[in-house]
C-alpha cells in the first residue's frame, strides 16, 4: 500500500566499523548553527564511511535536530559542552578526535588553541589560513582558490615566522589542492618588499634561499584575484585587512549588476545572457565547495568553516579534515637554523 | 470465515503445537528489510531477490543473533509474519536454519493466488494481510502474553504493529478500524475477516515494544506520532540494548548480539558505542544500563578479547556515556491518541 523510498541519498554501503578519522565538530558555532551544521554532519554520517563526527555542544539540541534528520548514528558521537569551540578543541588535544573543524570566533578560536594545544617543532606562531577564488586553476583537481596567511592569528608576525607561515601554507596546498608544486608569494605594496617593513623584506630575502618553498617574490594584493599565486603569506593584521577589501570588492560587483539589471532592458537582458556562466563561475568559486580554511602551526588539525557556513560547507570542512590528516604536515617542515638552499 | 481466511491460516506454519499456556511472550517478526537486507525497489532487484538460494541471502546485522538470543532468554514465541510470496517458503526457512533462528509460525504471503484471481491490491496491499494474520496469532498465545514487533520503515509496519496493538488494548474500536479499512481499500472478505478477528480477540494493553529497523535511515521523529512504545532503531544492537533495558533479555545475550555485529559485520568499537550512546540520547534506556552490561563483560571478557581487550570496551562505553549524564532526555510523553486515518494518508504519502 505505500511506495517504496529509495535509499537515503548517496548512503555510503561502507562498513560500519569505519577505522578512519574522527573530527570533533563545533556544533554550536556560527551563523546558522546548529541547524545547519547538525544537517551537514547527518548528511555526512550517510556519505562517508571514514569519518566519525564528534559532534559538540548543547546534546538535547543536537538529538533533537538528529532525530528529525536521516542520518546514521554509528557515526556521531554528540559530546555534550558549555562551550562547544572550547569543548571541540579539548577533544583534540586529548587525542579523542584528529582534527576540529568550527565556524566559531577567530579570537576564542586561537585562544583555545593556543591553551589547549602545542605547536609543531620550529613553529612559534600559528597562522590562520583564507582562501579566496581566483581566475586560475591549480593542482589536478582544478582548485580555484589559493591560500591567504595569515588573516588573523598573529597580528604582526617576525620574519622568521612569516618563513614558517610560507613552509606551512606549501604543505598544506600540496595535500588538499594536490599542487605538487604551490607558488607562494609575500604580500608587499606594488609587489615590491623593499618597500615594506623590514620583517617583510627580511622574510622576502629569507624565503628566496627555503628549500621545498617555490617563492615568486612580493606580490601586490590587486594580484591575489589574478591567481598569480597559490600561497599568499603576509602578517594578520593585513591579511584580515586585505580579505575584508577583497570580500567588499565582491558584494560591490553584486550590487553594481543589480543596479544595472534595474536600470535599462538592454543590460538586463545582457545580464540574464550571462547568468549561465555567472552561474557555472559562482559553483566553481563558491567557498561551501571549500568547507574551511586551516588555522595552522598546531600539533593538531584544525579547521575554521565561514560564519554563514551551511550544510555543504559543514560537510567539506569535514572532508577537507579528513584528507589533510591524510598527509602529515609537521614532517615536511624545515628544521630551524638548518642550510635551507636548495641544491642545484 | 472466508476464503482468504481459510487460506491465510492454512499457510501459517506452526512448527511448535505447545499448550497455549507454556508462552509468556511472543515476539513477531517481519522478514524482508527487517530480517533480510533485501532489495526489491527496483524489478532488477526483486528477480534478484527470488532467485537467491538462501546462501547467497544476508540478514540483518545482528538480527540473527537477537532472535537466537530471544527464543533462549525463556518461554517466548517467535512468529515471523512476511510480505514475501509463499512460493519462497523453502529458500526462506533454510536461510533461518543456516542462522540458527528456531520459529513457531510463519506465515508467508498468497501472491500468486492473488495474482490468478485478479485481486491485484492485494498484492501490494499489507494492511489487509498482516492485521488479520496478527489478530489470529492473539489465539494460540495466552490472553496476557506481552508482545514485542519488528518492522521496518520501508512499508506499513509502524502503522500496523501500532493499530493491532491499539485494536488489544481496546484503544481503537470498531467502526474506527472499519473506515480504516475502507480507506485501505482491503477486499470484502479481508475486511469482514478482520473486523470478526478484532471482536474475538481477548483485550488487553499487551504490545510492549514495537521496533521498527530504519533500513531506509527514516528520521526518528517520523514514527513519534505512535508514542514512546515505537522504538526505531538503526540496528539490532539498540534493539537488544532496549530489551535489556525493559528485563526481557539477560546482559549476555546483548552482548552476544555485538559480538555477532564485530565478528560477521564489520562493526568496531566505535559503531557500536555511538549506537549505544544514541539509543541512551532518545531516551530509549537510562545510563544505568553501563553498570548491568560492565558485570556481563566482566564475565564473559574471552568472548570480546577476540576483538579486543574487554576493558577497552567498557571503556570506549563509559566515555561516551558518562559525558551525557547532565543531559538526560526528557521523560516520556503520556501514551498518544493517535489519529490512524490521518497517519495512513501519511503513510501512503511516503
Amino acid at each position: 500500500m505505500v511506495e517504496p523510498h529509495r535509499r537515503a541519498a548517496g548512503a555510503s554501503q561502507a562498513a560500519p566499523g569505519f577505522p578512519g578519522v574522527s573530527v570533533a565538530v563545533d556544533a554550536m558555532s556560527g551563523e546558522r548553527a546548529p541547524d545547519d551544521v547538525v544537517r551537514g554532519a547527518a548528511e555526512l554520517s550517510l556519505s562517508s564511511g571514514s569519518i566519525e563526527l564528534l559532534l559538540v555542544g548543547d546534546a538535547r539540541a543536537i538529538t533533537e535536530r538528529l532525530s528529525r534528520l536521516p542520518h546514521n548514528p554509528e557515526r556521531i558521537d554528540v559530546r555534550p559542552a558549555a562551550d562547544a569551540l572550547d569543548g571541540a578543541v579539548a577533544l583534540v588535544a586529548s587525542g579523542e578526535a584528529a582534527a576540529v573543524v568550527t565556524a566559531g570566533e577567530v579570537d576564542a578560536l586561537v585562544r583555545s588553541c593556543r591553551e589547549r594545544l602545542r605547536l609543531l617543532p620550529g613553529v612559534t606562531a600559528p597562522a590562520l589560513g583564507a582562501v579566496y577564488p581566483t581566475a586560475l586553476r591549480r593542482g589536478t583537481k582544478g582548485d580555484p582558490f589559493c591560500l591567504i596567511l595569515d588573516v588573523g592569528a598573529t597580528l604582526a608576525p617576525a620574519a622568521e615566522e612569516l618563513v614558517r607561515f610560507a613552509e606551512l601554507g606549501t604543505l598544506y596546498a600540496r595535500a588538499v589542492s594536490h599542487n605538487p608544486r604551490p607558488r607562494v608569494a609575500i604580500l608587499a605594496p606594488g609587489g615590491r618588499a623593499e618597500r615594506a617593513p623590514p620583517e617583510i623584506a627580511e622574510a622576502a630575502a629569507r624565503l628566496a634561499e627555503v628549500a621545498g618553498v617555490d617563492f615568486l617574490g612580493a606580490l601586490d594584493p590587486t594580484e591575489i584575484p589574478k591567481g598569480e599565486a597559490d600561497v599568499v603569506v603576509c602578517g594578520g593584521f593585513v591579511g584580515a585587512s586585505v580579505l575584508s577589501l577583497l570580500d567588499g570588492a565582491s558584494g560591490l560587483v553584486v550590487d553594481l549588476a543589480r543596479y544595472g539589471q534595474k536600470q535599462r532592458l538592454l543590460w538586463r537582458l545582457g545580464l540574464a545572457m550571462l547568468s549561465g556562466g555567472v552561474g557555472q563561475l559562482k559553483r566553481v568559486t563558491d567557498w561551501k565547495q571549500y568547507g574551511g580554511a586551516p588555522l595552522l602551526g598546531f600539533e593538531k588539525l584544525v579547521l575554521r568553516a565561514h560564519p554563514g557556513s551551511g550544510a555543504l560547507a559543514i560537510q567539506n570542512a569535514c572532508r577537507v579534515a579528513a584528507k589533510v590528516l591524510s598527509a602529515d604536515l609537521s614532517a615536511g617542515l624545515s628544521a630551524p637554523g638548518a642550510p635551507k638552499r636548495e641544491s642545484a | 470465515m472466508t476464503d482468504e481466511r481459510l487460506e491465510s491460516a492454512a499457510d501459517v506454519d506452526q512448527r511448535v503445537l505447545a499448550p497455549a499456556l507454556r508462552w509468556t511472550r511472543a515476539f513477531r517478526w517481519d522478514l524482508d528489510k527487517t530480517y533480510l537486507e533485501t532489495e526489491f525497489d527496483t524489478f532488477g532487484n526483486l528477480l534478484r531477490t527470488a532467485l537467491q538460494r538462501a546462501s547467497q541471502k544476508r540478514s540483518v546485522a545482528g538480527a540473527p543473533a537477537l532472535m537466537r538470543e530471544i527464543r533462549a532468554a525463556g518461554p517466548h514465541r517467535v512468529c515471523i509474519v512476511s510480505g514475501s510470496p509463499r512460493q519462497m517458503r523453502r529458500v526462506l526457512e533454510e536461510k533461518l536454519r543456516l542462522d540458527g533462528v528456531e520459529w513457531d509460525e510463519f506465515a508467508l504471503k498468497p501472491s500468486l493466488s492473488n495474482l490468478i484471481r485478479g485481486r491485484f491490491r492485494a498484492i501490494r496491499d499489507q494492511v489487509g494481510y498482516k492485521l488479520p494474520l496478527l489478530l489470529d496469532g492473539r489465539s494460540r498465545v495466552p490472553p496476557d502474553c506481552e508482545e514485542y514487533l519488528f518492522g521496518d520503515d520501508a512499508e506499513a509496519d509502524a502503522f500496523i504493529y501500532s493499530l493491532f496493538s491499539d485494536l488489544l488494548a481496546g484503544r481503537v474500536g470498531a467502526a474506527t478500524l472499519e473506515q480504516i479499512l475502507d480507506a485501505c481499500e482491503v477486499y470484502r472478505d479481508q475486511k469482514e475477516q478482520t473486523l470478526a478477528l478484532a471482536r474475538a480477540a481477548t483485550r488487553g494493553d499487551v504490545v510492549r515494544r514495537i521496533f521498527i529497523h530504519l533500513e531506509r535511515r527514516s528520521p526518528p521523529v517520523r514514527f513519534s506520532p505512535y508514542g514512546r512504545r515505537m522504538v526505531p532503531v538503526y540496528n539490532y544492537f539498540q534493539a537488544a540494548l532496549v530489551l535489556f533495558a525493559d528485563g526481557v533479555l539477560p546482559a549476555p545475550s546483548v552482548l552476544k548480539v555485538a559480538a555477532e555485529m564485530v565478528s560477521s559485520y564489520g562493526y568496531g568499537l566505535h559503531s557500536l558505542s555511538n549506537s549505544f550512546q544514541d539509543i541512551l540520547r532518545r531516551g530509549y534506556a537510562e545510563v544505568g544500563v553501563l553498570t548491568g552490561l560492565a558485570d556481563a563483560v566482566e564475565q564473559y571478557a574471552s568472548l570480546f578479547d577476540v576483538f579486543r581487550p574487554a576493558k577497552d570496551i567498557l571503556e570506549a562505553f563509559t566515555r561516551r556515556l558518562g559525558a551525557l549524564a547532565d543531559s538526560r532526555p526528557a521523560p516520556p510523553p503520556p501514551p498518544a491518541t493517535i489519529d490512524y486515518l490521518a497517519l495512513l494518508d501519511d503513510t501512503r504519502r511516503r
